[in-house]
């Protein structure tokens, strides 16, 4: 398994252990619109790839090949496919999680996919080569390293979530009829996505696998007492909002979580409300509440989503009065503070009057 | 192009015009009550991240492309720039770099011949034929379509070679549509069905929505959608359902790896955020596959109006120029207009927003939620040029498809029920099975290749004088 770069390769129309394939060229009897200028490099190694694939061959050379074509165009995913085909064809039928060849294979894609992090193949073949190691632990610390790199990358953060649902979750692996779980994969889990939000607390990727780890994947060892842990969540939550208020992230997990154990907004009003006025139109307390920390001196008030959320409290809360409240508050959206969305405030004034209609009439 | 939308069940049913305006751009720009003309900046409330300093970078580029206060020019689509880009690449071809795009050839043909027909500019008959003849070239002998010759079929390229063929093919020798091979690829999509009611976008391949949308809509248009088929594909949608309202790329397996299905209840969280691409793929497949949902025995459901809000707030403001983000505490990008932008007429379809909002007597005449104008404006200031900030760490690919999605999105329109056009179809129609597509294509080259592959006669659409919402 070769790390030169093809540069350094002659081309597989001039090697001697390749002469036995005749390469097949892309187009053969037509003269196609949009060509793509391809490097020669790259039209020799995937021509022999053509051949290749036509004739079935699975063996070591072909490794080759394709390792030279990804590393060309990571994003071929024939290559990949082809390759993977390959690898299962030349494993052993037996112990295969211990097979050199698989872990020469995994220590190569350690290599590549610092290279190609945003490509989907790069990660979907690690995922298949779990599959086969069995060696979750390992992919963790791998996945910690790849987001140091690129916060937010999709891919790396799903393949996250997989990962734990698939070895430590109660929808774990069963082979022969066991279950395979491996529940302390889980451990420092939350540790670690503190860690990515003490980085960055706008990191909406890191919000959702918190709400993953705590609410998606069944229940934690420890966290049996669910009050316990939304109200854990909710103090975090709010803590993390006290620090930059105008994060979309902290309060859509807010959100959901209120949505997810069916508590009502009202529970968080008390919280929210400062943060739903400017500075000095809403009178704070004096003693520092640590289940409710107010706005910083430097939060910019009113926070827009400080004032939909008390509108959603107060639609919720029905009645006239509280209705004509949230009215309000997402005029003051509509014309002032959140204009763009302008027709949807309006559109919520209006399913909140038809309700109130709706109510008086059955009164 | 405008999503066409077009619900089914098991008897023929409702075919929805496309009402096709270009929205002329009107003068002003923010609504700012100050009367500056500078729009705020996000705030950052003191405390600065790597999310919030990305954001404000993006910003002050975004501002440059702010027309001068007092301009009277209004902005306007550069057709012949995007057309000489689009020429030079459909005959010159695509520098080396594109190599990163070679397992994607149908999809830079789609985007170039789709893109041709918003700007509504045909092609002549010799052209089509090449574009024809280098299609069918990447049919697998074992169904489906590939990314280029001799590449194993994949979703994605089937959705962009049937497209293909559904703007320049035809019937009959040498047209596309009769060499296609429908048995082998309904064999090759149920190959790649998971016991979850998901799909591999290719053999040992991904499982995610965007694969989903790209075999219901070909499904769609080839009529090849069976009960077999899509057993338990609308319950994997509604799994990928996030706490925010928008959709993850896909759901943890009911599966284990070794195979078996596990015992209920086995948790099927997202895996992933909410993201604007996936949400347009799951909610267009969510469309697509009413007339099973309504006749399932578990009749998923989804949570439609958390999104509906988490669709709005994709919008960015005013000092985003309107354009929408992909993800919560993510940058705007001109791709987005499409995917979040293009959801809209989606909702509507499902009786959210629009014109069917029509309970309430406060409703406005206007056109949906997203705010088009700004919308526009976006796309026109920033989007014409080479935008820094979005340009970073983006594939080569992406400058073609971001101009595409936004050439469908300048060409704005809404999608509605028509009852008239019901009607029409209704009387013509001769009863069969069959369920009907929702693509990013014309409604003319929808009804056309449709009623090729399901047999049928669609009637001349007769046009209405005079617009029927106030909009030129």
């Amino acid at each position: 398994m070769s790390t030169e770069t093809p540069d350094d390769e002659p081309l597989y129309a001039n090697r001697s252990d390749w002469k036995d394939i005749e390469p097949l060229e892309q187009y053969e009897d037509i003269n196609p619109l949009a060509p793509i200028f391809y490097t020669e490099e790259y039209k020799d190694a995937t021509s022999y790839f053509r051949a290749i694939v036509k004739s079935g061959e699975k063996s070591p050379r072909v490794l080759d090949l394709t390792e030279s074509i990804i590393r060309q165009n990571p994003a071929h995913y024939s290559a990949w496919q082809y390759r993977y085909e390959t690898l299962l064809a030349l494993l052993p039928s037996t112990d295969v999680a211990s097979s050199p060849i698989l872990e020469a294979e995994v220590r190569l894609m350690d290599e590549l996919a610092v290279l190609f992090l945003k490509t989907y193949q790069v990660w979907h073949h690690r995922r298949l080569l779990v599959s086969l190691t069995r060696q979750p632990k390992r992919e963790l610390d791998f996945i910690k390293k790849g987001l140091e790199a690129d916060a937010k990358n999709y891919h790396t953060w799903s393949y996250r979530q997989w990962l734990l649902g698939s070895f430590a979750g109660r929808g774990a692996s069963v082979t022969d009829g066991v279950e395979d779980v491996d529940e302390d994969l889980w451990i420092g889990e939350l540790d670690f996505v503190d860690s990515m939000l003490a980085q960055d607390v706008r990191n909406n990727s890191a919000w959702h696998h918190r709400f993953f780890v705590v609410w998606g994947c069944g229940v934690r060892d420890g966290d049996e007492d669910r009050e316990r842990v939304l109200k854990r969540e909710l103090i975090y939550a709010k803590q993390n909002i006290s620090l930059a208020p105008s994060n979309p992230s902290a309060w859509n997990y807010i959100r959901g979580i209120l949505s997810q154990t069916h508590t009502p907004f009202s529970v968080v009003a008390d919280f929210a409300l400062p943060y739903a006025h400017s500075r000095g139109a809403y009178h704070t307390k004096e003693i520092v509440d640590l289940e409710n920390p107010p706005p910083t001196e430097t939060a910019q008030l009113p926070c827009v989503q400080a004032m939909e959320f008390m509108a959603d409290v107060w639609e919720n809360e029905g009645g006239e009065e509280k209705t004509e409240q949230a009215v309000k508050m997402w005029t003051s959206l509509a014309n002032e503070h959140d204009t763009i969305r302008k027709k949807y405030w309006e559109h919520r004034i209006r399913v909140a009057h038809l309700a109130l209609r709706g109510q008086k009439k059955v009164a | 192009m405008r999503p066409v939308v077009i619900l089914s069940n098991r008897l023929v049913q409702l075919f929805f015009v496309s009402h096709l305006t270009l929205h002329h751009h009107h003068s002003g720009f923010s609504n700012d009550p100050s009367g500056e003309m500078a729009p705020t900046p996000s705030p950052v409330d003191g405390f600065p991240t790597l999310t919030s300093r990305s954001q404000a970078e993006t910003e002050q580029v975004l501002l440059k492309h702010l027309p001068e206060p007092g301009a009277k020019d209004e902005p306007i689509l550069q057709k012949t720039s995007h057309m000489q880009f689009l020429v030079r690449n459909l005959v010159q071809g695509f520098p080396a770099r594109y190599i990163s795009q070679d397992a994607s050839q149908p999809w830079l043909m789609f985007w170039t011949v789709q893109a041709f027909s918003v700007l509504q500019v045909a092609l002549d008959p010799a052209n089509k034929q090449r574009i024809i003849d280098k299609v069918m070239a990447w049919q697998h002998p074992g169904g489906g379509f590939g990314g280029g010759p001799g590449q194993a079929a994949h979703l994605l390229p089937t959705y962009a070679a049937v497209c293909t063929l559904a703007i320049v093919g035809r019937p009959g020798p040498r047209g596309g549509w009769d060499q296609i091979d429908r048995e082998q690829m309904y064999k090759f999509f149920l190959s790649l069905k998971q016991k979850d009611g998901s799909f591999l976008v290719a053999h040992h391949s991904e499982v995610d929505v965007r694969g989903i949308y790209c075999l219901l809509t070909v499904a769609t248009l080839l009529d090849l959608l069976t009960p077999e088929l899509v057993e338990g594909t609308a319950a994997f949608i509604a799994s990928c359902q996030t706490y925010e309202g928008g959709f993850a790329s896909s759901s943890l397996p009911s599966y284990s790896l070794a195979g078996p299905i596990l015992p209920s209840p086995a948790p099927r969280p997202p895996l992933g955020e909410a993201h604007g691409g996936y949400t347009f793929c799951a909610l267009a497949s969510w469309v697509l596959l009413q007339s099973y949902i309504v006749q399932s025995r578990e009749k998923p459901t989804i949570d439609l109006k958390n999104l509906l809000r988490w669709l709005v707030h994709m919008q960015g403001t005013e000092v985003e120029l309107g354009g929408f983000k992909g993800r919560t505490n993510k940058l705007v990008d001109g791709c987005y207009s499409w995917w979040c932008g293009g959801a809209f007429g989606l909702l509507e379809a499902l009786g959210v927003g629009g014109l069917q909002n029509a309970e309430s007597d406060e409703v406005p005449i206007d056109t949906g939620f997203g705010k088009v104008k700004a919308l526009q404006e976006y796309i026109l200031y920033a989007g014409q040029h080479q935008l820094e900030a979005c340009a970073t760490n983006l594939p080569i690919g992406t400058k073609l498809t971001h101009r595409n999605a936004d050439a469908s999105i300048v060409a704005q329109h809404h999608v509605f029920p028509s009852n008239v056009r019901k009607h029409q179809l209704l009387e013509a129609w001769q009863p069969s099975k069959c369920d009907t597509p929702l693509t990013n294509l014309t409604m003319t080259h929808t009804e056309v290749m449709a009623a090729h592959f399901y047999g049928q006669q669609i009637p001349a659409r007769v046009r209405q004088t005079g617009s029927t919402n106030g909009n030129a």
